[in-house]
């Protein structure tokens, strides 16, 4: 027990000592602390043996300390174990036993030590790597077990300095701010007086808001420190499991009292401290048992599609050498049965004289042969491919276009070996929120009380947002039309400009991400852009926060104060007071990082027991509650006015409360409003509510009308009612405020409040406070709060209002759930009548806001009598403290909360694309990849976000299934099957096949691809997915999907995501692709082929799922078309390389067999062989597959067309495998013969002449390769050459060294008596010529006559680089003449108003440039298109013209006030960073396409609409070119 | 569970053009226009190979004479292996028609004889070749002992050694034969001789060769070899050495000596009538076998391969076929653009 002498420097008190009790009971772990003596250990005060006394005491052997073992070897297992695992790969078997079998005398072939020799290379390789692998997790674990933390010792009775190994379950353990937690720990003290701590839980999910955790109720009272000596209590939990959301689990005292324990008592490993000087705590679970390490399952083993071809493949090699040496051995029998009996001198007879039985000499024959032929597996292939995917993983993370300047992070791969899938992908399943969006949530509407607000002000700011990035760009502030039009509007700006923004970024000097990286660095707070937080309110609501605040402001004192406000501001004030209060938001301040901003006012916690609540509840206690809210703390109040009258105000409340008959029905509380006798009569029966709603019937009896319009002496200067243009309202309060929220939507929230003055100022576990500019500051007390889960779809909170002292609920969800709880409404009075209708209003406008795709959320509220919260309460507390059922409970709970809720009102919150999501989706379209998205969003909010990131087109068909029923949803299959038949009668898979090709012949043609139809897309909800997904119906749903470009699942659970994937994937057998960022997609990301993470703002979970994790959607463009094309297209060819280079070296061997007799004799000495693979050929190959680019990246990028070679699997297809064998034959026997021709007849030996032929398959081998090849960097010259080099010195060394060694081969000075032999280099010249001859014939042929769309593209990367270079030299001499020239080409648009030209003038060279490699008549054509009658300057001149245009696209993108000169004077610019520029080419198209439609927006005005289908076409005319 | 480094705030990856995968490159286009040059240059080289090795190969002079048949009497004795002691000669005349000038070496070519065959290959003992150790025999089974004595050199390499004496007469003026003065040594790789082939180091070959046997089928030790010359006993015997080396084809030639070039040889073979004395101990009719003799000249390119000459003029010639139809190609293509 080495940890013990660790752990415990005086071995006297050792062995009574007692560290952990852990009794399996079920499914419950028991924890006890360490420092008490067991319960039942007293007999042991005599045994000193500490391990054996451990086990009879009946603790488990095993126990768990906190030290962690990543590693899987120890020096001793190393070996056997690695060899073991080795041995799992069927290949390495194979080499072995083939190995192994030259130790059998009779069949050998080669010297069993050298035989060896590959296979234990290949071995020792792997071992060096898993070996070096271990030892740096070894050395990292080290490095983590060796942390030091403070743990109470018992000797010493305080908490002396260990290291984190030496934390066992039980150990108390004390933690200081910044530090990071050792293990999971139940919180017990806290030095904060809440007790509370914040952790930051970045390393484990990935994000970076605090996380509130809370000391162990029963703990939190204790007012000294927390003594571990006399904590007696007995811990019972949940076994060890990986579920980082829940913890369950009672703290048993000594008295026998049970507490309840829950997630916010644990502090999880891994995590940080924060805001919080220290804490203590008991160690739960240690080590490998904590959530953090369970979580973490290490990268995933996947085997990628083309390796799975390839293992198909590398059966048929087997089958071909079983075959071969078949054939050798029965050609081998029929030698020896012909010789038998003539007793020829050159037959070797058996020991005895005799000579071997025919049938024996075939079996040893064919035993030999498979020896002989074995380099037909190719044993490096293995080695080989995963060397190259490390490369490509290294390339890919190193690509600087992957890297995201604002988060600081770059792609990962995880999966190391599926690199090749990527360029395979047929479809992509996304999630919508945080994928394709920011999930960075912006307030941007609300509705209040049926009347709605559309924050016009607002909408501006986040359109001026953008454009403040932009140079100048002006915008003319538009005047009110409809607001809904309008919005919609305002909106497509947004995204305009958005997107050519994100464009732009790449190329903006760096500077400016730089500091905003720094400052998001340094803010270390997530969800918090200046444009989330700063929100213009819209005036008239905040007119009426105003007033409602003043009439608050002053009735105060009267008995009750929410009495004087109108029903309508009544719901205001409430709508802001849940905004501010129904969420879990943190509030910091950031001039003293993490420190919590407080008033405080006494330690209180949240009703926990119904004692308690009666306690509080009795009017004593809450006289004294009420008082004791009266001291406020001095250190924090914005005005001191406000509060000093608070304690009376609480003081009033409790006397109303007191005088208040109890049993008032509940109806009357929940219309809390009209309770107070508000009278029905108010209410406007006019549908212009929303213009003029209520400033005139006040119906309180309010003496004090007070219509002062000038704002309030406030401490804040807020610039109110107008809307003043300023893009930035500086109006951050004296003292900032920073919310951290868990969830993007509540911050925005929280900060929409704040700028309608109700202001979050303070969070504290059972308190609330709240600032009001008129009332001050008011503190809720917080009694329940329950939280907000996906089932549910709604959070609530429970508070008891100051002002009233009502208990009042919060509730906050999606629109569907709280619509169904609200409180039904009779129609007859017309109260009723009037909630209806505001329902019926608010309904209308959450349609709207879908359609506008904005993210909805309810906001309702009730009012609780006593006795309803005690009853409720009482349910509740029993549901929190079982053991069992507990969610269910929970649920059920909650649900009877939540019930009868009056509406307040509703936010429309968007949730913006991401930056260049629309033109990554294009292009992934052009690829030929179907895009389905699978969100959980509403149907309309989820068209409306489809349609703008150009998922939907306006001009193509959608077709929508809703069905109620399964009947209903086949019957609707079958219709629009059979309307889909009807439209293309042409199946599927052809006709896209067919569009593509046209797609690509466009590159001839750019306006041929405008007649191509447009397929429909598929729109499905939830429900009918759930019934067409099932047996009966998946066919037909499949067959209409594959028909379809892209899908839209709506309403979609996590769990029908994977099926869905599954689905595609097992019926289509296509390669499939998802991508998403929070916990809900993990299960589609795990079912996928290729799983993408977003590392994003949701957390980890879905990054650690993943195979690749990619910071940014649009990023997935780059990393599929360029990376996922490249490393097929390596692999592809690299593993057909090999099969070629293996056959065709053993054909060799195999044909010379005709000529010894097939006895399985080699003319290539073994030395050369068995390291021909291995060494002298190898390399040059992995410098090809790693480095090789078949297609430039701007190509590529260009032409998303090309990615359809790899779903196709052009490369390497069952068709050229073969051919490539069959070439690989021919190859042979031309590298056989003519050296057996040359040769014949004369006195040479057989390995003499086996060295020329070595010589020659070296040569050819890497001639082909040189074929193969698209570039040539100097690494392939210097490795194709080091590997000739490395072939001649080994042999001139090998040859020299040794006179008598290496049987039969004996080569003593051969190699060097060749190279003294004419005949030797005229073998090794017309050999590998002659053998390539045809090869190379047909490929020029084929790629001059019928080039296939790489070679196209590839041609059209040579002239793009020819143009590029030759414009570079051209217009640094003349770029002013260029400038007269390009200014002078703007007349001839003379159709064309003038406004527009420079437009034109931007596009046109654009499609020239298309034209350039190709055909005249084309060009001719494309210009007469754009300029008619107008004599165009020839290629060179459209050339020049077209690359300013394309890689300046500043000027461009600033749209039509850039003078066009600005368009042609910065060539230097592109011309230097050409190459760093050269992805940018990617979203050329796209981007004048949208500079052009911003420009569109522009003259049209208001009139401009999104969906004019003109630019559609435009896009794609362009992006084909 | 690592901290998070602090220290490197970006993880922004260099901008290198190795790392960025920008390294410059050539870039190989195959297309008819690219390749023309190639294939071009490739043929004419080709061809211009091809026609130097033809005129070269033309001036390779060559005599076989196959002596399976015509020794057909000797060929019956020796398919009898109780024969073997006893002697058989036959003389075989035949003609050169034209003098071959140079060097002129004389061949044994076998055919049919596998000494590639894998066992075959593998029964020798280097180290006993080597003299180091001359009772080693491991590896020669079943040539490695006879009744327990080791055989050297022992295997079946050396076992089935070439041991038929030829000798060549000139008829010299149609009535008195000279005999051709042959060299038997320097036949051999100097190497071989020098460096793999040793005798064990002792004052005379006999005693050094104490305590084994000759090989089965040979008719004196491997120390009486040859009579005429003390030095090319034993191991280091050129025409052993020649044998040893397996030859690549169950068809193979060997060279057996090279023309003295004295008397009236010193240009080479004279042209006239020759005859060819022939011992017959080396039995190939057992396996359907044959054997001969060859004279040749050799070129600076070796032995008589007219092959690699019109391999080269054709590769050449299929080459510029390919170049031609290449420039169609090209040609129209060009047109058509």
């Amino acid at each position: 027990m080495e940890r013990e002498a660790a752990a415990a420097p005086e071995p006297g008190p050792r062995g009574r000592r007692r560290r952990r009790r852990r009794r399996r009971e079920g499914r419950t772990r028991t924890v006890r602390s360490n420092l008490q003596p067991p319960p039942g250990a007293e007999e042991p005060r005599a045994g000193a043996g500490k391990g054996a006394l451990r086990r009879r005491c009946g603790c488990p052997p095993y126990v768990a300390d906190n030290r962690l073992k990543t590693t899987k070897y120890t020096l001793l297992s190393f070996l056997p174990k690695n060899l073991f695992e080795q041995f799992h790969r069927l290949a390495n078997v194979y080499f072995v036993f083939i190995a192994l079998l030259n130790f059998v005398p009779a069949v050998n072939a080669f010297q069993p030590g050298l035989a060896l020799a590959p296979v234990l290379f290949i071995l020792a390789v792997t071992a060096f790597k898993d070996l070096w692998e271990d030892y740096s997790r070894h050395r990292s674990d080290h490095e983590i077990n060796h942390l030091g933390c403070l743990v109470f010792s018992r000797e010493e009775k305080q908490y002396v300095n260990r290291f984190w190994k030496e934390i066992h379950v039980g150990d108390f353990v004390r933690l200081h701010c910044n530090e990071i937690i050792p293990a999971d720990i139940l919180l017990l003290s806290s030095s904060d007086p809440d007790g509370l701590c914040h952790i930051e839980t970045a390393n484990l999910d990935g994000e970076t808001n605090l996380k509130r955790r809370q000391v162990v109720r029963g703990f939190s009272e204790l007012v000294s420190e927390f003594n571990p000596l006399t904590f007696t209590s007995v811990i019972e939990c949940e076994k060890p499991n990986n579920d980082l959301t829940r913890f369950h689990g009672c703290i048993i005292h000594d008295n026998g009292k049970k507490s309840g324990l829950c997630k916010e008592n644990l502090l999880l490993r891994g995590c940080t401290i924060r805001n919080t000087e220290a804490v203590v705590g008991i160690v739960i679970y240690a080590g490998h048992e904590t959530k953090a390490l369970l979580n973490n399952s290490g990268p995933r083993y996947k085997r990628s599609q083309l390796e799975r071809q390839m293992n198909c493949d590398v059966l048929w090699c087997v089958l071909l050498l079983i075959c071969m040496s078949l054939f050798s051995a029965v050609g081998h029998g029929l030698w020896v049965q012909r010789y038998a009996e003539k007793k020829a001198l050159f037959e070797v007879p058996e020991a005895d004289g005799s000579s071997l039985p025919p049938v024996t000499a075939a079996v040893y024959s064919f035993l030999t042969m498979i020896i002989v032929l074995q380099v037909l597996i190719p044993i490096s292939l293995y080695v080989s491919i995963e060397i190259v995917k490390v490369c490509q993983v290294y390339f890919i993370n190193q690509d600087i276009e992957l890297y995201d300047e604002e988060t600081d992070s770059q792609l990962q791969c995880r999966a190391l070996n599926i690199t090749e899938d990527l360029g395979q992908i047929q479809y992509i399943f996304s999630d919508k929120t945080g994928t394709l969006t920011e999930n960075k949530m912006v307030f941007r509407r609300c509705i209040v009380s049926g009347v709605e607000y559309s924050h016009d002000a607002n909408a501006l700011r986040l359109a001026r947002y953008q454009e403040a990035e932009e140079e100048e760009e002006e915008s003319v502030p538009r005047g009110g039309s409809l607001p809904h039009r309008y919005s919609m509007g305002s909106y497509q700006g947004i995204r305009i400009l958005n997107r050519s923004h994100s464009t732009k970024s790449h190329r903006r000097s760096s500077s400016r991400a730089e500091a905003k990286r720094m400052s998001t660095l340094s803010e270390h707070t997530a969800f918090s852009s200046p444009m989330e937080k700063n929100i213009t309110p819209d005036p008239k609501l905040l007119q009426k926060v105003i007033e409602c605040d003043r009439c608050l402001a002053k009735a105060r004192h009267h008995e009750h104060p929410l009495a004087h406000l109108s029903p309508e501001q009544l719901d205001i004030f409430d709508f802001f007071i849940a905004l501010t209060v129904c969420n879990t938001v943190v509030v910091t301040s950031p001039d003293q990082p993490r420190q919590k901003v407080r008033v405080r006012f006494e330690m209180k916690s949240p009703v926990k027991t119904i004692e308690e609540f009666l306690r509080r509840f009795t009017p004593s206690r809450l006289t004294s509650g009420c008082t004791s809210i009266g001291n406020l703390a001095p250190n924090k109040s914005a005005n001191k006015s406000g509060s000093t009258f608070l304690p009376a105000l609480t003081n009033d409340s409790t006397l109303f409360r007191l005088d208040e008959p109890l049993g008032r029905s509940p109806l009357a509380i929940n219309s809390n409003g009209y309770s107070n006798g508000a009278p029905d009569r108010w209410v406007p029966e006019n549908p212009g509510l929303e213009r003029e709603p209520e400033p005139q019937a006040e119906p309180e009896p309010e003496p004090e009308p007070e219509p002062e319009p000038e704002p309030e002496p406030e401490p804040e200067p807020e610039p109110q009612a107008e809307p003043e243009p300023e893009p930035r309202p500086q109006r951050e309060s004296e003292r900032e405020l920073r919310y951290e929220a868990e969830s993007p939507d509540e911050a925005a929230l929280v900060y929409a409040a704040r700028a309608y003055r109700c202001t979050l100022v303070d969070r504290l576990p059972d308190q609330v406070s709240v600032e009001l500019p008129q009332l001050g500051t008011l503190t809720f007390e917080v009694l329940h709060t329950l939280g907000f889960d996906s089932i549910r779809k709604r959070m609530s909170v429970v508070i008891r209002h100051p002002l009233t002292d009502d208990i009042c609920v919060y509730t906050k969800g999606a629109d569907s759930m709280v619509m169904d709880l609200l409180l039904p409404c009779s129609s007859d009075d017309p109260r009723g009548r009037h909630h209806k209708k505001i329902r019926r209003k608010t309904q209308h406008y959450l349609n709207h806001y879908a359609v506008e795709g904005l993210r909805t959320l309810c906001i309702a509220k009730r009012v609780l009598s006593k006795e309803e919260y005690a009853g409720w309460l009482q349910g509740h507390l029993e549901a929190e403290s079982s053991l069992e059922n507990r969610e269910e409970l929970l649920f059920q709970s909650a649900t009877r909360l939540e019930t009868n809720l009056h509406l307040l009102g509703a936010t429309g919150i968007e949730d913006r694309l991401q930056d260049g999501v629309p033109e990554t989706i294009a292009k992934l379209h052009q690829a030929g990849l179907q895009i389905w998205v699978l969100t959980g969003d509403k149907q309309e909010t989820a068209i409306n976000i489809a349609y703008a990131c150009k998922l939907l087109d306006h001009d193509e068909e959608v077709i929508t299934l809703n069905a109620e029923s399964q009947e209903a949803c086949a019957a609707l299959l079958d219709q629009t099957i059979n309307y889909v038949q009807s439209k293309n009668p042409s199946s599927s898979l052809e006709r896209t096949e067919t569009s593509l090709s046209v797609a690509f012949s466009s590159l001839c043609s750019p306006l041929a691809s405008s007649t191509s139809h447009p397929s429909p897309s598929l729109v499905i909800d939830g429900r009918s997915l759930a019934f067409a997904l099932e047996k009966t119906l998946e066919d037909k749903f499949l067959f209409l999907a594959k028909q379809c470009r892209s899908v839209l699942c709506c309403r979609s659970t996590p769990l029908q995501k994977s099926m869905v994937v599954k689905l595609i994937r097992s019926k289509l057998n296509a390669m499939t692709l998802a991508i998403g960022d929070g916990a809900n997609d993990v299960s589609m990301i795990q079912v996928a082929d290729v799983g993408v993470g977003i590392s994003g703002q949701e957390g980890m979970q879905a990054v650690m799922a993943s195979d690749f994790a990619v910071p940014r959607f649009r990023y997935l463009e780059r990393l599929l078309i360029v990376h996922g094309h490249w490393c097929y297209s390596r692999l592809a060819n690299m593993v057909l390389y090999f099969f070629y280079k293996n056959t065709m070296f053993v054909c060799l061997l195999f044909w010379f067999q005709f000529y010894c007799g097939f006895s399985a004799s080699t003319m290539i000495d073994q030395w050369y062989l068995i390291f021909f693979n291995l060494l002298f050929s190898s390399l040059p190959q992995l410098v090809t597959g790693v480095l090789d680019k078949d297609v430039p990246a701007q190509v590529l990028l260009n032409k998303p067309q090309l990615y359809k070679s790899g779903q196709n699997r052009e490369e390497y297809q069952p068709l050229t495998f073969w051919l490539n064998m069959v070439d690989a034959a021919f190859q042979s026997l031309v590298c056989f013969f003519i050296p057996y021709l040359a040769y014949y007849d004369s006195d040479t030996d057989v390995f003499t002449w086996g060295t020329p032929i070595t010589a020659i398959a070296l040569f050819t081998f890497m001639l082909h390769l040189g074929i193969e090849t698209k570039t040539w960097t100097w690494l392939n010259w210097t490795a194709s050459g080091f590997s000739v080099l490395l072939f001649f010195t080994v042999a001139l060394i090998y040859n020299s060294s040794c006179a008598t060694c290496y049987p039969p081969s004996n080569p003593h000075w051969s190699m060097q008596t060749l190279l003294g032999d004419p005949l030797f280099y005229l073998t090794c010249f017309l050999a590998p010529v002659t053998a390539l001859l045809p090869r190379l014939f047909c490929k020029a042929l084929q790629g001059s006559l019928c080039p296939n769309d790489l070679q196209k593209g590839r041609q059209l990367a040579k002239s793009i680089t020819a143009i590029d270079t030759f414009v570079q030299e051209e217009l640094r001499t003349e770029s002013s003449e260029q400038k007269k020239r390009s200014t002078s080409a703007c007349p001839f648009q003379d159709s064309i108003a003038q406004p527009a030209c420079p437009t034109k003038a931007s596009e046109e060279p654009h499609a020239m440039a298309l034209n350039v490699p190709l055909k005249e008549d084309t060009l001719v054509e494309g210009l007469g298109r754009q300029a008619p009658g107008s004599s165009m300057p020839e290629e060179e001149e459209a050339v020049l013209e077209e690359h300013p245009g394309n890689s300046k696209r500043k000027p461009v993108n600033t749209g039509g006030t850039a003078p066009l000169s600005s368009i042609f004077n910065l060539p230097n610019f592109s011309s230097l960073n050409w190459i760093s520029s050269l992805s940018l080419v990617s979203g050329l198209g796209s981007v004048l396409q949208f500079s052009r439609s911003s420009l569109q927006m522009e003259k049209q005005d208001s009139d401009f609409l999104p969906s004019t289908p003109q630019p559609d076409q435009e896009l794609q005319a362009t992006d084909y070119f | 569970m690592q901290k998070t480094s602090q220290s490197s705030p970006s993880r922004r990856p260099d901008n290198t053009a190795y790392k960025q995968q920008q390294l410059p490159a050539c870039r190989v286009q195959l297309t008819a226009s690219r390749v023309l040059l190639c294939f071009f240059a490739t043929g004419l080289s080709c061809l211009a190979m091809g026609i130097v090795l033809l005129l070269s190969a033309k001036g390779i002079q060559e005599v076989e004479i196959n002596y399976t048949e015509t020794c057909a009497d000797c060929a019956a004795l020796r398919e009898n292996a109780d024969n073997f002691d006893k002697e058989c000669s036959c003389s075989i005349p035949f003609n050169i028609p034209q003098a071959m000038q140079g060097d002129v070496y004389m061949f044994y070519k076998l055919y049919g004889f596998y000494q590639n065959l894998y066992q075959y290959v593998l029964s020798r003992s280097n180290i006993q070749l080597v003299g180091t150790d001359v009772k080693h025999t491991d590896g020669c089974d079943p040539f490695a002992t006879l009744n327990g004595t080791p055989i050297a050199p022992c295997g079946a390499i050396a076992n089935s050694m070439f041991n038929d004496t030829i000798i060549l007469s000139y008829n010299f003026n149609s009535s008195e034969d000279i005999k051709v003065p042959m060299l038997n040594q320097g036949i051999a790789w100097w190497t071989d001789k020098y460096v793999k082939f040793q005798n064990p180091s002792f004052n005379d070959l006999p005693s050094a060769f104490e305590g084994t046997v000759k090989p089965p089928s040979w008719s004196q030790p491997a120390y009486e070899l040859d009579a005429d010359t003390p030095e090319n006993n034993g191991f280091t015997n050129d025409a052993f050495i020649v044998w040893m080396r397996t030859a690549a084809f169950p068809t193979f030639k060997k060279l057996y000596r090279r023309l003295h070039r004295t008397q009236h040889f010193t240009e080479g073979l004279p042209a006239g009538s020759y005859s060819l004395h022939i011992t017959y101990n080396f039995p190939v009719t057992k396996f359907h076998g044959e054997k001969s003799v060859v004279l040749s000249t050799l070129t600076w390119s070796g032995g008589s391969s007219l092959f690699l000459g019109l391999a080269y003029t054709v590769t050449g010639a299929v080459t510029w076929l390919a170049f031609f139809s290449m420039m169609a190609v090209y040609v129209t293509m060009e047109k058509r653009i």
